[in-house]
C-alpha cells in the first residue's frame, strides 16, 4: 500500500450541502494505468480538482502523493512535484502556439532561470520534440491550439502534462470527442506512456477504452466509491452493472 | 459640534457618491458591467441642465467635421457642425430638469445599445476599456464645450438653512440625504418585489436558463441602464451647486462610488448607498480634523479616503464579485511573436532614420513632437507588458511614471548623483513601488483590478504628489539635464551639429536610443519563457497554475517590468520639462495613456509605437496640426475616448492589428492565394 503513487484516505468534497465526493479511499500504483469511471455527476472531475489543489476550501481528508500530503498545497507546487493533469474542458493556452503550450509547462521558471533565459535565449528542450512526435503533433507545432481538431486539442493537453516531468498523470476524459480510430490509437499511446514509467489515472466515458487499457479500475457513484478491481472484476461486479453499465448503457 | 456640522455638510458629496454607486450596482446587476463612465454621465447631465438654464442650449457632443482637413488645407470655411440646439433664451427649472434627465436616459440607451450590448460576450478587458472610453469621451466633451474652469451652477433645492439638532445648516443637505434614502428604498423594493427585479436576478444567476424561462435579459438591461443614468443625472444636477461644477470633479466621483459599490459587493443597494453617504461625511469631518486638530498629520487623508475604502472593500470582501453565469466567447487581442524578418528590419530602420532626421533638422514643434512620441512609446510599451501580455488592466501608469520623474529629480538634481546612476535608481524606485502597489492586485483580476489601480493612481497623485513637503514641495522640482561623460544632453543643451535650436538634438537622440532599447527589450520578452508564461496566464489562470506556472509571480514580474518602463518614461518627461510637475502625471493622463495604447494595439510593440505617435502633442498630432492647419490638440482626449470605444467593440487589436490584417490580405491578393487560411500573422507572410 505504501508504494502507491497516489493514495486518498477519506477524501471528501462538499459544495454547500452537496457531498460531491464522499469519503473516498483510492490509489494509483507505479507502473499502472488506473481507470476511474462513474455516471455523469458522480464526482470524478471534482475528485481530480481536489487532488490537484483546486478546491482548498471544499476538500477534506488526506491525499498522499509520492510520500507527502498533497491537500492544502497550491496547484503550481503540486505540478512541480510531478502531479500533472488535463481538463475535461481542455483549458489550453489559445494565445500561444502548440509548441509554446508545452514549453511553458516543461520546466519551473525561477527568477534566475527567467533572467538567463531572457538574456541568452531559450534552450532547446529535446523532450518537447519527442513528446510532440509521440502524440503525432509535430506537424501542427507552430499553429494555435484553437485551429486544431478536438482530438488534437485533447492531445495538446496531454502533452502539456507529460512534459512537466510528470510522476502521475491525471487525465479527465481524454477520449471525449475522438472517433473510434483515434480512441484506439490514444489507448496505445497511453499504454506506451505507462510502460515508459509514468503512471496514469484516467477518467473516461468510453467503457471500451477504459476496460481495455486499465490495469485497475475504481468506480464512483454519487460521490462514493462503490467498487475497485481489475477490468475483469469490474465487468462482472453486480453493483457496478446495476449502478452504471446497466442503467445508462455505459456511454454518453 | 463643529464636527457634527461638517458631518452634515458632507451629505452633499455623500449623496452624489451614493447615487453614482446605486447606478453602478443597478447596471452591474443587469448587465455585469462596471461602468467607469458613470460619474461622467452625472457630470454631463449637470452641465446640460446648467446650459439650458443659462443659455437655453442643449449641448451636442462635438462631432467630427469630415471636411475639416480640406478646410484647413485651403484655409476656407465650408460649413460648421452645430454644437448645440437652441431652445430659446433660458429654460425654466422643471423643463430644464426634464430635458437633462432625458439626456441622461439617452446616454444610458447609447451605453447599452452602442457599447455594452455588443460586448456582451466579450472579455472583461474589452468591457472595462470601453467604459473607460465613455468616461474620457464625456469628460472630453464637457471640457471642449465648457472649458475646465469651475462654473456657477444653477440651484434647484432651496437655499435656506434650518435649525435642526442645535445647528444651523443648509436644508439642501438634508433634502439630498432624504432623496438618496428614497431612491435606495425604491430600488431595493423594485428588485425585491417586482417581476422586473425577479427577472433581473434570475438573469444574473444564469442567463441561458433565464432565457429559457422567457426572461428577456436584453430588455432588463435596457431598463437598468436608463435607470442608472437617470439616477446619476438627477443627483448630479441637484448637487452641483454644492460641490461645484467642474468637468473633473463629478467624473472622478466614480472612484469613491466604486468603493461604496464594492463594499456592497456590487449587489446591495443599502450597503452601497450607506457607504457612499458615509464616505462623504467622513471626508468632510476629516477635512476639518486635518485643519484643526494638531494630532492629525496633514496628509491629505480626505483625498486618499476613497482608496482606503476600496482597499478595505477588497480585503473584507475578497476578490469575488458575484460573477454572472454568462459565457464569454470573445478573443483577446493577438500578441504576435515579433519576428525580425528582413522586411521588418528595413521598415524599422527607416522609421528610426526618419526619427533621427526629425530631431536633428526639423522645426521646433516637430522636434518636440518626436520627443513626446518617444515618451509615449515607452508608456505604451509599459501597458503592452501588463495589459497586452498578461491581460491585467492598469489605470495608474502615469502615477508610476510620476514616481520615476520625482525620483530622478531627487537623486539627480537634489542629491547630485550622475545621470546614469540617478536614472537607474529612479527606474528601480518606480519598479519597486509598482510591484508593491500590484500586491493587492495579485488577488484580483478584471474589473476589480482596474478599480484598484485607478484608486491607487489617485492616491499616489493626491497623497504623494500633492502633499506639501514630501513629494510636492509646491508641486514642482527642477531637473538637471542628463549628461554622459561630461557631454550634456538636455533639451536645452548645445549640440555640435544642426541649427543650434531647441529642443536639442542631443536630447532627441538620447530619447530615441532609450526608446529603441525599451522596444527591443519588450520584443525579447515576448519571445522569452517568461513572456510565454505571461500569455499562458492571460489565456487561462487555472490551467497556468496546473501547468506549474506561478501565476502571482508572473503577474508581479509583469507589473514590475511595466513600472520600470513607465518610470523610465516619467524620468524623461521630467528631463523634457526640466522639472517635475504633479500635473503632468494626473489620473486623466493615465486614462488617456490606456486609451492610446489600446487604440494603437495593446498587445504588440508596433501598437505601442502607434500609440506614441498619437499621444498628446506626439508627432502624429503635430503633423496633423501643422500640415492640415487643424486644432486637434484640444480634441485629442475626446477623440481618443471615441476611438477607444470603437476599438474595444469592433477591433480589439487596435491600429497595429488592423494594419497587419490588411497587409496580410494585400499580400495574399498579390500572390493570388485563395486557399482558406486561418488567422496567420503578417510575420509569416513577410518571412
Ligand atoms: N463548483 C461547484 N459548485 C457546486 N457544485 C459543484 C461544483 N462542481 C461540481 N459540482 C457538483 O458536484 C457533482 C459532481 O460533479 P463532477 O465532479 O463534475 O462529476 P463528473 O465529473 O463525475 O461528471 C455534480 O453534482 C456537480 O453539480
Ligand atoms: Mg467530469
Amino acid at each position: 500500500m505504501s508504494t502507491a503513487t497516489l493514495q486518498t484516505k477519506g477524501l471528501t468534497v462538499r459544495f454547500g450541502g452537496l457531498l460531491a465526493v464522499n469519503d473516498v479511499d483510492l490509489d494509483c500504483r507505479p507502473g499502472e494505468l488506473t481507470g476511474l469511471i462513474g455516471p455523469n455527476g458522480a464526482g470524478k472531475t471534482t475528485l481530480i480538482d481536489a487532488v490537484t489543489g483546486f478546491l482548498p476550501k471544499n476538500a477534506s481528508g488526506s491525499v498522499n502523493f509520492d510520500g507527502e500530503e498533497a491537500l492544502g498545497t497550491a496547484p503550481s507546487r503540486l505540478a512541480h512535484r510531478g502531479l500533472c493533469r488535463t481538463w475535461q474542458t481542455l483549458e489550453l493556452f489559445d494565445d500561444i502556439d502548440v509548441r509554446s503550450n508545452l514549453e511553458v509547462a516543461s520546466s519551473r521558471l525561477t527568477p534566475m532561470k527567467a533572467l538567463r533565459d531572457y538574456f541568452r535565449g531559450s534552450d532547446v528542450d529535446e523532450r518537447i520534440a519527442t513528446t510532440l512526435e509521440l502524440l503525432n503533433l509535430s506537424h501542427v507545432a507552430d499553429r494555435s491550439p484553437s485551429e486544431l481538431s478536438q482530438g488534437q486539442r485533447k492531445l495538446v493537453g496531454v502533452g502539456r502534462a507529460l512534459v512537466a516531468d510528470a510522476k502521475l498523470l491525471l487525465l479527465d476524459e481524454p477520449a471525449a470527442g475522438l472517433d473510434r480510430q483515434e480512441t484506439v490509437w490514444l489507448g496505445l499511446q497511453l499504454r506506451r506512456i505507462v510502460e515508459a514509467g509514468t503512471p496514469i489515472l484516467m477518467v473516461d466515458h468510453d467503457m471500451g477504452l477504459v476496460l481495455s487499457v486499465s490495469d485497475r479500475i475504481h468506480v464512483l457513484q454519487f460521490g462514493k466509491l462503490i467498487a475497485s478491481g481489475t477490468p475483469e472484476e469490474i465487468r462482472n461486479n453486480e453493483q457496478v452493472i446495476a449502478a452504471y453499465l446497466g442503467a445508462s448503457g455505459g456511454d454518453e | 459640534m463643529r464636527y457634527f456640522e461638517f458631518g452634515i455638510l458632507g451629505f452633499g458629496t455623500g449623496a452624489v457618491i451614493a447615487a453614482i454607486a446605486l447606478g453602478l450596482v443597478v447596471a452591474y446587476r443587469a448587465s455585469g458591467v462596471i461602468n467607469f463612465g458613470h460619474g461622467a454621465i452625472a457630470a454631463y447631465c449637470a452641465y446640460s441642465y446648467n446650459s439650458l438654464r443659462t443659455d437655453g442650449e442643449i449641448p451636442i457632443p462635438p462631432l467630427p467635421n469630415p471636411v475639416a482637413p480640406i478646410e484647413g488645407l485651403f484655409n476656407v470655411e465650408i460649413f460648421n457642425l452645430p454644437t448645440f440646439i437652441s431652445v430659446g433664451d433660458s429654460v425654466a427649472t422643471i423643463p430644464a430638469l426634464v430635458i437633462a434627465l432625458l439626456i441622461a436616459a439617452v446616454l444610458g440607451l447609447i451605453a447599452h445599445y452602442a457599447v455594452f450590448r455588443l460586448l456582451r460576450y466579450a472579455p472583461v478587458l474589452a468591457k472595462v476599456v470601453a467604459s473607460v472610453g465613455i468616461m474620457i469621451l464625456l469628460q472630453g466633451a464637457i471640457v471642449i464645450r465648457y472649458g475646465s474652469r469651475a462654473k456657477q451652477a444653477d440651484r434647484i433645492l432651496p437655499d435656506d438653512t434650518v435649525d435642526w439638532f442645535g445647528a444651523t445648516l443648509p436644508i439642501d443637505r438634508y433634502l439630498l440625504l432624504g432623496l438618496v434614502i428614497l431612491l435606495t428604498v425604491g430600488l431595493w423594493a423594485l428588485f425585491r418585489y417586482t417581476a422586473f427585479g425577479v427577472a433581473t436576478r434570475a438573469a444574473a444567476e444564469n442567463e441561458r436558463f433565464a432565457t429559457l424561462l422567457g426572461v428577456n435579459a436584453d430588455s432588463q438591461a435596457v431598463v437598468s441602464w436608463v435607470l442608472a443614468s437617470v439616477l446619476a443625472g438627477l443627483v448630479g444636477v441637484l448637487a452641483s451647486p454644492i460641490i461645484g461644477l467642474t468637468p473633473n470633479q463629478l467624473t472622478l466621483f466614480i472612484i469613491p462610488a466604486l468603493g461604496a459599490a464594492l463594499l456592497g459587493r456590487m449587489s446591495s443597494f443599502v450597503v452601497a448607498a450607506a457607504a457612499g453617504v458615509g464616505i462623504g461625511v467622513i471626508q468632510s469631518v476629516l477635512f476639518l480634523l486635518e485643519q484643526n486638530a494638531s494630532w492629525v498629520p496633514d496628509l491629505n487623508i480626505p483625498q486618499a479616503l476613497p482608496f482606503i475604502v476600496i482597499a478595505l472593500a477588497m480585503i473584507l470582501r475578497g476578490e469575488t464579485l458575484p460573477s454572472r453565469g454568462a459565457i464569454t466567447a470573445g478573443r483577446l487581442p493577438e500578441a504576435y511573436v515579433p519576428k525580425l524578418t528582413r522586411a521588418r528590419v528595413s521598415a524599422y530602420s527607416v522609421l528610426i532614420a526618419v526619427s533621427v532626421l526629425i530631431v536633428m533638422f526639423a522645426p521646433f514643434r516637430f522636434r518636440s513632437g518626436m520627443n513626446n512620441t518617444m515618451v509615449g512609446v515607452m508608456l505604451g510599451l509599459s501597458l503592452v507588458v501588463v495589459t497586452g501580455y498578461v491581460g491585467q488592466i492598469s489605470l495608474m501608469q502615469m502615477a508610476v511614471a510620476g514616481l520615476g520623474a520625482y525620483a530622478v529629480a531627487s537623486f539627480g538634481t537634489d542629491a547630485g548623483l550622475p545621470f546614469v546612476v540617478a536614472l537607474v535608481l529612479a527606474v528601480l524606485a518606480a519598479t519597486a513601488i509598482g510591484a508593491i502597489v500590484s500586491l493587492p492586485a495579485l488577488r484580483t483580476r478584471g474589473a476589480s483590478l482596474a478599480v484598484i489601480t485607478l484608486a491607487s493612481g489617485l492616491a499616489i497623485q493626491e497623497f504623494l504628489f500633492k502633499h506639501e513637503g514630501w513629494f510636492g514641495s509646491a508641486d514642482t522640482r527642477n531637473t538637471d539635464a542628463p549628461s554622459l561623460f561630461g557631454f550634456e544632453m538636455g533639451p536645452n543643451s548645445s549640440f555640435p551639429i544642426g541649427d543650434g535650436k531647441i529642443p536639442s538634438p542631443g536630447f532627441g537622440l538620447l530619447l530615441i536610443v532609450i526608446t529603441v532599447l525599451c522596444a527591443i527589450s519588450v520584443m525579447r520578452l515576448r519571445r522569452s519563457r517568461l513572456g510565454q508564461q505571461m500569455l499562458a496566464v492571460r489565456a487561462n489562470e487555472r490551467a497556468a497554475a496546473a501547468a506549474g506556472i506561478s501565476v502571482a509571480g508572473v503577474k508581479m514580474s509583469a507589473f514590475a517590468i511595466s513600472s520600470a518602463l513607465a518610470g523610465m518614461a516619467g524620468a524623461f518627461t521630467a528631463f523634457k520639462l526640466g522639472q517635475f510637475t504633479a500635473d503632468s502625471f494626473g489620473i486623466f493622463v493615465s486614462l488617456s495613456v490606456l486609451a492610446f495604447a489600446y487604440l494603437g494595439g495593446i498587445s504588440t510593440v508596433g501598437g505601442a509605437v502607434m500609440a506614441g505617435t498619437l499621444f498628446a502633442e506626439g508627432i502624429g498630432i503635430v503633423v496633423t496640426e501643422e500640415w492640415f492647419n487643424l486644432n486637434v490638440q484640444e480634441y485629442t482626449a475626446y477623440v481618443a475616448g471615441f476611438f477607444l470605444i470603437l476599438t474595444a467593440v469592433y477591433n480589439n487589436e487596435g491600429i497595429d492589428g488592423f494594419q497587419r490584417t490588411q497587409f496580410y490580405n494585400l499580400v495574399r491578393k498579390i500572390r493570388g492565394d485563395r486557399s482558406p487560411t486561418p488567422a496567420a500573422t503578417a510575420e509569416e507572410v513577410t518571412a
